[in-house]
């Protein structure tokens, strides 16, 4: 079987817009997740493939995956600017057939996270996503058990079988070392490249967002001060903000239509 | 069967063009660096002499990542108060041939290290060389390193891992350590915009400066630099160790003091400090030269303590880069010899004789005891600034005083014999050929 690793080629410096070759690296959840599918894969004799979708300055994390344990590796030959879904989805197509897809759960250029839940999404698979704590089982890939951050302090536990993406935190694991003899055979081992062609991209209409319009009535009152009062004065409170106690369904429901009813969802 | 022809320890400049030597003639080449890249754990004052790798990069100025051509070279001598300045202008060495060039260490390293890849050598970073490995016969056979799996063999090795070589020490190359054959550089980098440095130096475009300093270093014995960069300024004090720890002063106070000095507060108004670091320099050329050829094993840069330390050059780059070639040609035809004793390898040290390397050195053997002197340190620049602070002061109705006068009085105030004048001035002028 196969365990699929996502490793986004980012500059590690802080300065997240330059690629200067000197500072680029991946992130640490990224190297965490690597970690882990590494020592997964270890315990199951699986093989690991390491994805990253960039430029070919990006195969150089690829490279360093393999001096570490990584047996394959494919670059997905595509402009980074594209949105988290269609990078996922390019991804996805790559990874189709790995019984788990680790990812980090955010780099550290001002990733959002989202691209494992877009990964997810387009395969059906488990999600299991901001992992801050794994248990792998010592000779089999199911079931990984594991903690979810949740808000306030909460946490989740998940028990995970099946085909499943997987993102964890930084914190969880420290990447191993290379060695010397894996890093000088690493430096001439060859890297597949899938060029966007190759995978079909559905990159869905994109238009500049603009909520419906709807019906607000004129401010109403005596003096231009206190109509112009009314609609800009945000210091007393508009009774803004309801809570509910309602089952996962409804509650989901009610949200989507307040969506709607405010303009944002058509 | 080794797993590589030649390792080269060290991805400074030594170590980058051994390597791209070494890959031109066709060796198999790995190229070592601790740093996370070539260059990340490199300081220096600030400007090369590249013109020694017109050999092995023909086009090199095309490329190099330089901040600015150096077009003026200034030498100041500082008293308290006052300051004596010669100063040399040509924009010419803003051309090419060109002459030297200010450039960032990480930028130029990088960038020599990437000239050897592109030539064929393996460049692994990260990467500590812990030591040497050995045969029954105790030859060097290559080398271990901090990495699992981390012994590396071959035929040659060639040091490069730069001053204080731990290599050198551990094949028995260098006969005793002394620190008074040391300084330590302190350098600090000041921010500006590019038309505030244009505007003080006097310069435009890519035309840069070198100041160097005797005198201003709070009565350690040592001297100052100021290297213009294209938006900074480096400015940074060379210290003699034993001084310094004898005075209990700290190297960041004795920057502190120069900046303050009248002759160069104005230089730096407004600056901010975006770096601050420290490196030790090997000084006392000729004096501290370790063996630089053992079976198996070569020496070059500051390894081999190369660097040129005589006063108003502070070269070493260029040293390192030099030797670092010859180093990498004399591996590579003793590994088509199928001979890599020390004996073919002297092909190197013939080589460093022959050539600028240690010829300077041997000419210049004299200059940095004499520069690093107390006489010269503490005496002669409170003497030279005096002289010509009478000769350009006008005290009218008093006539001017003579020549001679003046320098019979300030000589006596500095304390100076006339005996040592002269004995100076004959070793000043032996030395400097
Ligand atoms: C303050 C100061 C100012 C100077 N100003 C100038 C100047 O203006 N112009 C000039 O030409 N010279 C100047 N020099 C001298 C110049 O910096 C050196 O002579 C030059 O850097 C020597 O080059 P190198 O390649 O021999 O050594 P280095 O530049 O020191 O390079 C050694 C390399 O080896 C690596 N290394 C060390 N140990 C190991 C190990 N065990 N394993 C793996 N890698 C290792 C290091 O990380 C480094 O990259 C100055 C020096 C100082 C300190």
């Amino acid at each position: 079987m196969t365990i699929a690793v996502c490793l986004k080629w980012i500059n590690a410096s802080g300065q997240t817009d330059v690629d200067d070759d000197r500072f680029m690296g991946f992130s640490y959840a990224d190297q965490a997740a690597l970690e882990y599918a590494l020592r997964v894969a270890e315990n199951t004799n699986d093989e690991v493939i390491v994805v990253t979708a960039g430029p070919v300055g990006a195969e150089a994390v690829l490279r360093d995956a393999i001096a570490r344990g990584a047996h394959r590796a494919v670059r997905i030959d595509i402009d980074r600017s594209h949105d988290s879904a269609t990078i996922a989805q390019a991804i996805a197509q790559v990874v189709a057939h790995c019984a788990l897809i680790w990812c980090g759960d955010y780099s550290s250029d001002r990733g959002s996270g989202s691209v494992p839940a877009f990964i997810a999404a387009e395969l059906s698979f488990a999600q299991a996503l901001g992992l801050v704590e794994i248990q792998v089982p010592a000779d089999s890939l199911h079931p990984i058990r594991a903690l979810r951050r949740l808000d306030g302090g909460r946490r989740e536990q998940l028990e995970i079988h099946g085909q499943a993406v997987i993102s964890i935190e930084g914190s969880t694991a420290r990447l191993r070392r290379a060695s010397l003899k894996g890093s000088m055979a690493a430096n001439k081992q060859a890297i597949d490249i899938v060029t966007v062609n190759q995978v079909a991209i559905e990159t869905p209409p994109t238009r500049a967002y603009r909520p419906r319009a709807r019906t607000i009535a004129a401010p109403v009152g005596s003096s231009a001060l206190d109509r112009v009062k009314q609609i800009t004065d945000t210091s007393s409170a508009k009774g803004h903000g309801e809570t509910v106690h309602l089952e996962p369904r409804e509650a989901a429901e009610l949200i989507v239509n307040k969506l709607r009813e405010w303009g944002y969802q058509s | 069967m080794t797993d590589t022809d030649i390792i080269v320890v060290g991805a400074g400049p030594a170590g980058s063009c051994a390597a791209i030597a070494a890959a031109k003639a066709g060796k198999r080449v790995v190229l070592i660096e601790r740093g996370p890249f070539p260059g990340s754990k490199n300081m220096y004052g600030g400007v090369i002499y590249p013109r020694i790798l017109d050999e092995l990069i023909p086009d090199w100025f095309e490329h190099a990542p330089i901040q600015r051509w150096v077009v003026r070279r200034s030498t100041m001598l500082l008293s308290d108060t006052g300051a004596f300045n010669i100063d040399y202008r040509s924009n010419a060495w803003g051309q090419a041939p060109y002459n030297g060039a200010t450039a960032y260490r990480p930028d130029f390293d990088n960038w020599l290290a990437q000239q050897a890849v592109a030539a064929g050598a393996e460049l692994i970073c990260s990467t500590t060389v812990t030591g040497l490995l050995r045969d029954a016969q105790g030859r060097i056979k290559g080398i271990t390193t901090d990495r699992p799996d981390g012994d590396l063999t071959a035929s040659v090795v060639i040091a490069c891992d730069g001053v204080n070589s731990f290599i050198a020490k551990d094949a028995g190359l260098y006969k005793s350590v002394d620190a008074s054959n040391y300084t330590l550089g302190v350098k600090e980098t000041l921010s500006l915009p590019k038309s505030v440095i244009d505007e003080r130096f006097g310069v435009r475009d890519n035309q840069g400066v070198d100041i160097e300093i005797l005198g201003g270093t709070s009565g350690v014995n040592g001297g100052g630099f100021i290297y213009t960069n294209l938006d900074t300024i480096a400015l940074g004090v060379v210290l003699k160790l034993p001084k310094l720890s004898a005075q209990k002063k700290r190297p960041e106070e004795i920057i502190a003091e120069l900046k303050r000095h009248p002759a160069i507060a104005p230089l730096i108004e407004g600056a901010e400090v975006i770096e601050y670091s420290a490196h030790v320099i090997p000084e006392a050329g000729l004096d501290m030269m370790p063996k630089m050829v053992a079976d198996g094993l070569l020496v070059a840069g500051d390894a081999a303590a190369l660097c040129l330390a005589a006063g108003i050059w502070l070269e070493g780059v260029n040293f390192a880069m030099a030797s670092g070639m010859y180093a990498g040609q004399s591996a590579a035809q003793a590994v088509t010899a199928g001979n890599t004793s020390a004996s073919e390898l002297q092909s190197y040290t013939k080589k460093l004789n022959e050539t600028f390397v240690l010829k300077d050195h041997k000419k210049l053997r004299k200059i940095p005891h004499l520069v690093l002197s107390d006489r010269v340190q503490h005496k002669y620049p409170g003497f030279v600034t005096g002289i010509v602070e009478r000769m350009f002061r006008v005290e009218n109705p008093h006539p001017k005083p003579g020549v001679r006068r003046i320098l019979r009085e300030e000589r006596k105030k500095a304390g100076i014999s006339l005996m040592d004048l002269v004995r100076d001035a004959l070793t000043g002028l032996k030395g400097f050929g």
